[in-house]
């Protein structure tokens, strides 16, 4: 078992851009964030560490053989190939305006955000 | 914290392939949002059932092996496991009665 720390956030620098880019992506698709903006906030932490870490922000809710190797293939690079043909995001960062969970915002804070994921 | 304790790849085959009861194991990872929104369901199922299931959590991130081991792609990804087998699983943030249902076919 690998003894790197699991819930360490990612730069602020990455942050910001992943919460920048999720805003405008949102806006852009039509598409809202979860009515629970916790779960927006830890995707967004979750995209701003893989990008960190592998330069890519890779898809933070699917488990990979080799990280590195799916960052370089870009599918599951946000947005990935399903949200970008079909509106499919499993990580429910963004929403159709007919899913239940789906509420009603396209923006969220830097700090709104590391409020959330303070406590992880 | 938590209902369910946490197995790793070294305890899965102990506290699940073994288990004398029906084992639900939660794979789920740290900065996944719908884990997040799973985790509270998935503790009130530990409590609900508490004696005839046993509810476990696994790390993906710091168990590649078992996860990788069951095919482990989109998470959070529910198994039940029965007899040291697989026997059915759920994939995303499922609403409670979709996981008890679930659940209730191989008590």
């Amino acid at each position: 078992m690998n003894t790197q720390d699991k819930t360490t956030q990612a730069t602020d620098k990455s942050l910001e851009a992943m919460r920048h880019f999720s805003e405008q992506y949102a806006k852009r698709t039509d598409t809202y964030f979860c009515v629970d903006l916790g779960v927006t906030a830890v995707v967004i932490e979750g995209l701003a560490k893989h990008k960190d870490e592998l330069g890519a922000p890779l898809c933070p809710c699917r488990h990979y053989e080799d990280k590195q190797a799916e960052a370089a293939a870009a599918y599951w690079n946000c947005p990935c190939v399903p949200m970008r043909e079909r509106k499919e995001c499993h990580c429910m960062l963004f929403l159709t305006p007919d899913n239940d969970f789906a509420g009603d915002k396209q923006e969220i804070a830097f700090e709104e955000i590391r409020a959330t994921t303070n406590q992880y | 914290m938590s209902a369910a304790a946490q197995v790793t790849d070294s305890t899965f085959k102990q506290e699940v392939l073994e288990s004398d009861v029906p084992v639900l194991v939660d794979f789920w990872a740290p900065w996944c949002g719908p884990c997040r929104m799973v985790a509270p369901v998935v503790d009130e199922i530990a409590d609900q059932y508490t004696g005839q299931v046993k509810v476990v959590k696994v790390n993906t991130d710091e168990n590649p092996s078992v996860a990788s081991q069951y095919g482990i792609r989109s998470i959070p990804t529910l198994m039940i496991f029965k007899g040291g087998q697989r026997v059915d699983m759920v994939v995303g943030a499922v609403p409670k009665t979709t996981l008890a249902s679930t659940l209730e076919k191989h008590l």
